[in-house]
């Protein structure tokens, strides 16, 4: 058994990292391994849970106006919206590509359309939510769509994403206020299926867009950890 | 440390990750006073603390798209990764740090962790809900190594530093620290 396996080294090692005793090459060992086992981040975690009061109970400083002044100066210019005008600013929480997604929806839902009214239905098109994500350079990346009242949402993966090994990707849902709530894990495929939790109507009726983040396989995130991969607007399909 | 309070950091660092710098100033608002103080209480210098917590902000927007998914992001660890580059920070300046030193009154004052602040790290631990615990359970810790122990964690002191500063053996110190978190683990899990 490799030491970074036994729960009581790994114990030790962590402690030893977060009270800051680890250090030299030992350190960057740890450092390198902490991504790939979970066994020491689980160690680690603990170790920033007993320890980390040492520094949150301290009483807050306030800091002086220059301070940020001076991040906001070392930060703008690169894809903030410091200087920047006010339509710009109004887009800054939205991916180069989301505009183009934007108009996209508009080419994209009629497809939907004719394809589902080819598949039987020669009345209305049913009630459905759909979204349109694009990708972070602005091309067209994942057609999402579910019935009104369905439990099951449809993903077709336009331009499929590459996901490392212990990775998986995770879908979001965003509202008016820019928040963002867990979906689940999409499965893997270019056209799969994905059970949802709840009626869509509850789930997709707050959506104002929906993204998609590529997140470690044996965590279930409450926010999204890595960039979004995909991100474009939803909206629905009906009168 | 409230769990709201770290999901925030984490949905705030989400967006900061898509450039939102909207979202980097209310991370600013909510987090800057807590890091500046952890920097404040490594560093002992409020303008040295203030240029800390700047590289800080900076990096954490500049990786933001290139973070690893590992360790979530939460203010424990914004405080975590602050105090890391507040030691940095004084192992570049060591040499300008002196141990003791004679003030303009000609009074002596040495460096210790434990009694230099206006407040001890100990004191504001027994008053802070969350870290009543581990302050507790410090308390129990003998005198001696404690202090090793927030030598080490404020600070970054190596075993051997540590056992310079303290004047004791290596032996001593690693042995020290090895069972004081030992001491520290049981008894926080014996009072959760």
């Amino acid at each position: 058994m490799n030491w970074y396996q036994h729960p009581e080294t790994a114990d030790r090692l962590a402690a030893a990292y977060m009270l800051g005793t680890l250090q030299g090459p030992a350190r960057r060992r740890f450092e390198g391994l902490l991504p790939q086992k979970r066994l020491l981040r689980l160690a680690v975690d603990d170790w920033t849970q007993r320890l980390t009061p040492l520094l949150t109970a301290l009483a807050p400083v306030q800091p002086s106006r220059a301070l940020w002044k001076a991040v906001a100066k070392r930060t703008a210019g690169q894809d903030g919206v410091n200087g920047e005008p006010l339509w710009r600013r109004f887009f800054s929480a939205i991916p180069a590509g989301a505009l183009a997604i934007g108009v996209l929806v508009g080419v994209m839902a009629p497809a939907l359309w004719n394809t589902q009214l080819s598949e039987g239905s020669d009345a209305q098109l049913p009630a459905s939510y759909v979204g349109v994500l694009g990708t972070a350079d602005g091309k067209p990346g994942l057609i999402v769509s579910s019935l009104r009242h369905g439990r099951s949402v449809d993903i077709k993966q336009i331009a499929p994403m590459v996901v490392p090994q212990g990775m998986r990707l995770y879908l979001w849902r965003i509202d008016a206020i820019g928040k963002t709530s867990p979906l689940g894990p999409l499965p893997t495929g270019k056209w799969v299926q994905m059970s949802l939790s709840e009626p869509a109507e509850k789930i997709f009726s707050q959506a104002v867009e929906l993204a998609v983040s590529v997140e470690s396989a044996d965590e279930t995130p409450q926010a999204p950890r890595l960039p979004f991969v995909y991100r474009g607007l939803c909206g629905k399909l009906w009168k | 440390m409230s769990t709201s309070a770290a999901d925030t950091v984490e949905q705030l660092m989400g967006r900061i990750a898509l450039r939102d710098h909207r979202a980097f100033k209310v991370l600013f608002d909510q987090t800057a006073g807590r890091l500046l103080a952890v920097a404040s209480r490594v560093l002992q210098d409020r303008t040295q603390a203030e240029d800390v917590v700047q590289d800080v902000f900076v990096k954490l927007w500049n990786q933001g798209a290139q973070r690893t998914p590992t360790p979530p992001c939460t203010l424990a660890w914004l405080c975590v990764v602050t105090r890391n580059m507040a030691i940095d920070h004084l192992r570049m300046k060591r040499p300008e740090t002196p141990l003791q030193w004679v003030d303009a009154d000609g009074d002596e004052h040495l460096h210790d962790v434990a009694d230099d602040a206006q407040h001890s790290p100990m004191e504001q631990l027994l008053a802070h809900e969350d870290g009543a615990r581990l302050g507790s359970c410090l308390g129990r810790l003998e005198p001696e190594p404690r202090q090793a122990v927030l030598f080490a964690f404020y600070e970054g002191l190596s075993h051997i530093q540590i056992a310079q500063r303290m004047c004791k053996p290596l032996g001593t110190v690693k042995a020290w620290t090895r069972r004081s978190l030992l001491r520290l683990k049981g008894c926080m899990e014996a009072c959760a």
